[in-house]
């Protein structure tokens, strides 16, 4: 099977031990650390996951997304530590930094037809994570509402 | 405990949405905060408005006596760290308990005082973060399918990055500047390490750098913000990505444009 070997396993590992270092740079401390390396070594690995079996990058980013965001609501509170701080640390794997960096090699090179069709796949990708995250946090308000009401 | 005059629960409040604000919160949890902070505090009628770059609060306290106040923020730095520890401290005022992070049941003195030390506590030595900065470029730069020796000119070009940006920031330029001179610094470095060393691939590397500038926090704070109804936070935090992700753009362009230019 394709998305469960070793190149899987070292491609978390490789976001798990990138997000180690982001999140002690921006001074995070103690156990969280683990747990945000976690969380950021898991989207890289859902992604791999569901790009294997969709095909469709849209849907693979939306997809893992959302998963990262339920593991970050569910563990943030048991760590007491605010939901922005886990989701903040797990998106950056998936972020389009190559998209960036590749349409603007395509511009500068005066290929302007791949250049835009590069920039849309950015646009489109930085926007799938954004309602990703949208759809996660407003379902997690309206639960929480629910679960004080009744 | 003595209850604190309005004028002193509002500074408290101040301090303590400064603090979160600064170091990159969400509007929605500064407002929180600082209503928790004034309830503990023994003023339950509070109104906040907060922007990312201002907070204005006003307390009412039981006899009408109104306190406003208005402070203007200035440097934010990303320090989630800061806002964990806040929070906690901040909760633990409202329960009324034990903190675990600090000694003493709370009473006001002792919440001043732990609100200082963690606004002047660094988590961790400043060599340390530079070293994860590169290690976090390197590790990036092997995730997008680098070698290792692409790996070791990456963590170099983080670490540099890392103390530039730091150097940088001392002499309070904009965020667009900064991160323009930042990815300008990450193409320079890859194009003449490239000239020394033969057979590596500069786009791993560059990418790799440019995953330490990439705007993440405030994606995520634009659109926490405008999910929970801060429309006027949400839309700045979204302007804000996009003039980091034009900087990033503009400085690595401009360099690679002048290293093709002379001839690389």
């Amino acid at each position: 099977m394709r998305p469960f070997d070793t190149l899987t396993l070292m491609q978390f590992c490789w976001a798990f031990l990138a997000i180690l270092g982001f999140s002690i740079r921006v001074n995070l401390k103690g156990i969280k650390i683990f747990y945000t390396a976690l969380s950021g070594g898991l989207c890289w690995a859902f992604y791999l996951i569901v790009l294997y079996y969709s095909n469709s990058v849209l849907f693979s980013v939306f997809i893992s997304i959302i998963l990262v965001c339920i593991y970050a609501e569910l563990v943030a509170p048991k760590l007491r530590t605010p939901v922005s701080v886990f989701v903040t640390c797990a998106i950056i794997p998936l972020v389009p930094g190559r998209g960036l960096f590749e349409s603007m090699q395509y511009y500068i090179a005066g290929n302007n037809v791949q250049a835009s069709k590069s920039i849309l796949e950015t646009l489109l990708i930085a926007g799938t994570i954004s309602i990703a995250i949208a759809v996660v946090s407003s379902v997690t308000n309206i639960w929480l509402k629910m679960l004080n009401r009744f | 405990m003595n209850k604190l005059s309005v004028k002193q629960a509002t500074e408290l409040a101040l301090e303590v949405g400064r603090i979160i604000l600064q170091s990159g919160g969400t509007t929605n949890r500064v407002e929180k905060m600082m209503l928790k902070v004034c309830k503990g505090l023994g003023y339950p009628n509070t109104e906040s408005f907060v922007t990312p770059t201002g907070i204005f609060i006003s307390v009412n306290d039981a006899e009408g006596s109104i306190s406003t106040s208005i402070k203007r923020i200035e440097n934010r730095r990303i320090d989630l760290g800061k806002i964990t520890r806040v929070s906690r401290l901040v909760s633990c005022l409202e329960e009324k308990q034990n903190c675990p992070e600090g000694k003493a049941v709370m009473d006001v003195n002792s919440f001043r005082k732990e609100l200082n030390a963690i606004d002047r506590e660094e988590a961790w030595p400043g060599w340390l973060r530079n070293l994860c900065g590169g290690a976090t470029s390197g590790f990036f730069c092997l995730l997008f399918g680098g070698a290792w020796m692409e790996f070791a000119i990456a963590v170099l070009i983080g670490i540099i990055v890392s103390y530039g940006m730091k150097l940088l920031s001392r002499l309070a330029f904009n965020n667009f500047l900064l991160n323009a001179i930042a990815a300008a610094l990450i193409v320079c470095i890859a194009k003449s390490m490239d000239y020394y060393i033969p057979y590596i691939r500069l786009d791993n590397i560059i990418i790799g750098g440019i995953m330490l500038l990439v705007p993440g926090l405030s994606i995520t704070n634009a659109i926490r913000d405008t999910m929970s109804g801060d429309l006027v936070s949400g839309t700045a935090r979204g302007v804000e990505a996009l003039f980091i992700t034009v900087g990033i753009v503009a400085g690595s362009g401009t360099m690679l444009k002048l290293f093709s230019l002379w001839g690389y």
